[in-house]
């Protein structure tokens, strides 16, 4: 057990890790951040997506240590004050979510493509989702809200 | 379990030997997992990541992918994506983003997985692996670096630095297929191919199959019936029984053996014919 300090959404919190636990624990259990989603637990599902410094990351295959030093962004810190981040708010329009679970993973995972590539393609966007499961949409309507998400 | 973060080489042996039951690791995407599974219980990790000598793509006359960078610098290596298109192909199915965003390429060959997805391409490469210890160093080729399925020529306190791809000739072309049911999985068949084509001729010819036995397999007997000669579609079609002499399938969750042994000699003619037209 030690305590670190780690960024998360722009705010430096103190927790007390193990070595051995995974970012997705410390944000859930420590830092009280349930938005980030456990599905697999094993890199396979892409529900505990979340960003480090911008880029989209698996938080189960992660480990807190791992983070610390860098700026980790959840899905509670996605929205700019009370703005709605464009893909939080193309996914409500545009019916991109229907059980939510994976939900906030979709979210990071496509912020993460908007921060990178502004303007992708449809194969981009379906290549950039590849690693997210959803088991309601059919997916159509996410990749719909992506591109809505980003003005194509 | 310890998690260390040297960030010099000699820290990282430091570490390695001052820590009993201690590995090395990098990106850790499948070390994390089996962990999980409880399938490996390290007492210590020394994490590579930090170790400055090891990060980065140095491309000069060599391409040099340092043990620690992930597989998306990789796929942003414009000289890789340019001039080993194979290697940046295997680079484009591994996994998923995310995992891309983590994992290394030295991490996927000390893995030693018989279905390593970018190992194919660096035995056509003619890939070296360059390994160190506190008593120096050792370079050896991709295939003598791999042994078995989780089976590899480190030896205890051993680290990968560095995986060198020696310059391509100008005229080598070179190709990458791999079957697997989604992107995500594990593949069921991987073949890479590399010849350096002169007026109509095939040089250097290698070919390299995938999750078809213990290791990556070099098909060598096949290599030997096309070498010097011009790739036409016949002289492809009427070497490729040989194929089978190479490799050696087993039936398994992903696929039968059967199945193995019927597509590595299309996925090799599609390349070979590829490459030439």
């Amino acid at each position: 057990m030690r305590i670190v300090e780690l960024s998360i959404n722009g705010t430096k919190r103190k927790v007390i890790i193990r070595d051995h636990d995974v970012l997705l624990d410390v944000i859930r259990e420590n830092a009280n951040l349930t938005g980030t989603k456990r599905g697999c637990d094993i890199g396979s599902c892409g529900a505990c997506t979340v960003q480090i410094d911008g880029v989209a990351r698996l938080s189960c295959l992660t480990l807190a240590h791992e983070a610390i030093g860098h700026e980790v962004t959840t899905i509670e810190g996605l929205k700019d004050a009370d703005r709605l981040h464009p893909v939080q708010a193309a996914f409500e329009h545009a019916g991109g979510s229907q059980c939510g679970f994976c939900t906030p993973g979709f979210l990071m995972t496509s912020s993460a493509l908007l921060n990178e590539n502004p303007h992708p393609t449809r194969d981009e966007i379906k290549e950039a989702i590849s690693s997210n499961i959803c088991r309601c949409t059919g997916y159509v309507k996410i990749v719909k809200a992506i591109e809505e998400a980003a003005g194509v | 379990m310890d998690y260390l973060k040297p960030t010099t080489l000699e820290d990282a042996f430091d570490a390695i030997e001052s820590n009993d039951g201690a590995m090395f690791i990098a990106g850790g995407t499948d070390m994390y997992v089996q962990m999980r599974v409880g399938r490996k219980k390290p007492r210590s990790l020394v994490s590579l990541r930090n170790v400055d000598e090891l990060r980065g793509i140095d491309v000069g006359k060599d391409i040099v992918i340092g043990a620690a960078a992930n597989v998306g610098e990789i796929m942003d290596c414009s000289a890789i994506k340019e001039k080993l298109p194979a290697l940046w192909d295997s680079a484009q199915v591994l996994g998923s983003p995310q995992i891309r965003n983590t994992a290394t390429l030295a991490g996927n060959l000390c893995n030693a997985s018989p279905g390593a997805d970018m190992a194919p391409p660096l035995y056509v490469y003619g890939a070296k692996v360059e390994l160190r210890s506190r008593e120096g160093t050792r370079t050896l080729d991709v295939e003598d670096f791999l042994l078995g399925p989780g089976k590899t020529a480190l030896k205890p306190g051993e680290v990968v630095t560095k995986i060198v791809i020696p310059a391509p000739a100008a005229n080598l072309r070179s190709g990458f297929m791999r079957k697997g049911r989604v992107k995500m999985d594990i593949a069921i068949v991987i073949v890479s191919a590399a010849a350096e084509i002169e007026s109509g001729a095939a040089r250097n010819v290698r070919l390299c199959a995938g999750a078809v036995a213990p290791t990556p397999v070099r098909l060598r007997n096949f290599e030997n019936l096309l070498e010097g000669r011009t790739l036409t579609q016949e002289l492809v079609e009427s070497s490729l029984f040989a194929v089978q002499d190479d490799i050696n399938p087993i039936d398994d969750v992903r696929s039968s053996a059967e199945y193995r042994r019927a597509l590595v000699p299309v996925y090799a003619k599609r390349l070979l014919l590829s490459m030439v037209g």
